[in-house]
């Protein structure tokens, strides 16, 4: 069953189209991949999920239900999470205290919001702690965000996804400026998240998105070009020539 | 703990340093500063417009205590709201832009007011100010005894402070911090951004609105200088001079921008410009204020006591 769909989802910026008729269907449990180079739009349609921006044409629906022109602040309360391709964490917060953020955010009640202390909070306390641990980074809880590595900060990107308790995660380029070891932990992370949530993931890095993915979505120029199981998609020659250009032309 | 022990010995010394008056405007401007700082410090929200609400308040209730003779209580009630509301109603306009524009917009709102309680001389006697605000007894207080007054202010101020304590260290005291840390972030993970701005500025307008009432009850008057950009920008001055990272900051920045105004405006016209260079070292060399400058000067001295304590480390 589909837990996420877009119907002919289109987005202009002035003269522009970022995205142009996107039609995705994306299966509940499953891995589901956006390939394409610089450019192509996947971004612009992660924008378009998580209420960055709205439509300008078509609609999304989520768990059978018009989500279209939701905003982004509502989205994580309907249980969509977005790592972002940026780093993009609360720098001067201990990673605990990042984590914290989000999952209070989506906690399930706000009683006593202006004057309980914000440790009196059990529930999102573990919810921070456990998403910390899922990625390996409960033993810094108290270090600021600003003082850990870059790799690490991906972690914690994913971490702050996670804390949400969402259904589906959308990663935006979770492995963006890793070296080659910090990628193979980010890749074996992933795969452990597999299953238990709903994933969307943008990579560049072709050999992870072959490797975990349970379906690919090709983008070129905004349009989707190609659809399907990781062996389909290496096989399709509209994909060779979306990436390679004029050379394999 | 040392700071709150810090703050009730001075306290209990001030009245006997300067006169009354000044030790209760300090106490009085500090209020005004803590609601300021939850927009500043722990929001990142520079209001330009702070003494709109001040001012509003101080208008209001002063007008009730001079014609209706409304209880202090009351007053104080009435002065709370009036800071809220117009807070409410001033920073649903503001919360829509950032940055600059922002910053703009508590400006240009404040300059209305301003206006408006220029103009409206029948109810703000205009440049002359509303004289003429009593201080009525309550409970057998004698409130026109100005240490009875300043115990009172005193009081209120400890209040204030708590619940400020209680505010920032709650989950919306996190969530306007993780506002000022990634605005994008903050949306993403779910915070209607512009509403949780909104309700900052609520509750400083509310602490604004205090501090407006007991201002006018403490000289009797509301100067139209209590709803110009001129006091906005004092306390904006206070709590940075203070240091705007910290609860306490601004209650250090009263302490500093009344004692200052108050002693060196007697001895020198200029005495703004201490005050202009004071501002300019802060920007410049110490972000967090007089706060910060204590606490870099207590790790220096805890190192160098390490340091002469273990000559092998040298």
């Amino acid at each position: 069953m589909a837990i996420l769909e877009t119907q002919s989802l289109g987005k202009s910026f002035g003269a522009l189209t970022a995205v142009k008729d996107v039609t995705l269907s994306i299966e509940a449990g499953s891995l589901h991949s956006i390939i394409g180079p610089n450019g192509a739009g996947k971004t612009t349609l992660f924008n378009l999920l998580t209420g960055t921006f709205a439509p300008t044409t078509g609609r999304i629906l989520y768990d059978g239900q018009d989500i279209t022109g939701t905003r982004a602040h509502r989205i994580a309360h309907l249980g969509l999470a977005r790592s972002f391709q940026r780093t993009n964490v609360f720098p001067a917060f201990s990673l605990f205290d990042n984590v914290w953020v989000a999952a209070f955010a989506t906690a399930r009640s706000w009683q006593g919001l202006i004057y309980r202390k914000a440790a009196a909070y059990p529930e999102a306390a573990e919810r921070a702690r456990q998403a910390l641990s899922d990625v390996g980074l409960l033993p810094k809880a108290d270090v600021p965000a600003k003082a850990i590595s870059h790799g690490e900060q991906r972690q914690l990107e994913l971490a702050i996804a996670l804390a949400a308790a969402p259904r589906v995660l959308l990663l935006d380029e979770p492995a963006a400026g890793l070296s080659p070891e910090e990628t193979r932990r980010m890749v074996a992370l992933v795969r452990a998240l597999k299953g238990r949530y709903t994933i969307v993931l943008i990579e560049h890095k072709i050999d992870i998105i072959m490797s975990v993915s349970d379906h690919i979505s090709v983008m070129h120029f905004g349009s989707l070009i190609a659809e399907g199981p990781p062996a389909e998609i290496q096989r399709n020659p509209d994909v060779r020539r979306a990436y390679l250009g004029g050379i394999a032309a | 703990m040392r700071a709150l022990v810090l703050i009730l010995v001075s306290i209990c010394v001030l009245p006997f340093i300067v006169r009354p008056a000044i030790a209760t405007e300090i106490w009085i401007f500090a209020i005004f500063g803590l609601g300021l700082n939850l927009l500043l410090g722990y929001t990142g929200l520079l209001s330009f417009g702070q003494s709109t609400f001040f001012g509003s308040a101080a208008y209001v209730a002063g007008w009730l205590l001079k014609h209706y003779a409304i209880n202090v209580f009351l007053a104080l009630g009435i002065g709370v709201g009036v800071g809220a509301l117009s807070a409410l109603l001033v920073g649903y306009l503001c919360v829509q832009r950032s940055g600059l524009y922002f910053i703009m917009l508590t400006f240009a709102l404040n300059q209305l007011f301003y206006f408006i309680a220029y103009q409206w001389t029948t109810v703000t006697g205009g440049e002359d100010g509303m004289p003429g605000i009593p201080r009525p007894d309550f409970l057998g207080l004698n409130f026109k005894d100005p240490l009875v007054y300043y115990v009172f202010v005193s009081a209120l101020f400890l209040l204030s402070l708590w619940a400020m304590k209680r505010i920032v260290e709650s989950p919306l005291g996190k969530i306007l911090q993780g506002i000022r840390e990634n605005e994008v972030r903050a949306e993403a993970v779910g915070y209607n951004v512009p509403r949780f701005k909104l309700l900052a500025f609520v509750i400083g307008g509310a602490f604004s609105g205090l501090a407006g009432v007991l201002y006018a009850m403490l000289f009797g008057i509301v100067p139209l200088e209590a709803i110009s950009f001129v006091f906005s920008g004092n306390v904006v001055f206070a709590t940075l001079i203070g240091g705007s990272g910290s609860l306490y900051g601004p209650i250090i920045g009263s302490f500093v921008f009344i004692w200052l105004s108050e002693s060196m405006s007697v001895v020198w016209a200029r005495w703004p410009l201490l005050l202009g260079v004071a501002f300019v070292v802060v920007v410049l060399f110490l972000r967090g204020g007089v706060v910060e400058a204590w606490s870099r000067f207590w790790t220096w001295q805890s190192s160098r006591h390490k340091a002469s304590a273990n000559p092998s480390a040298r």
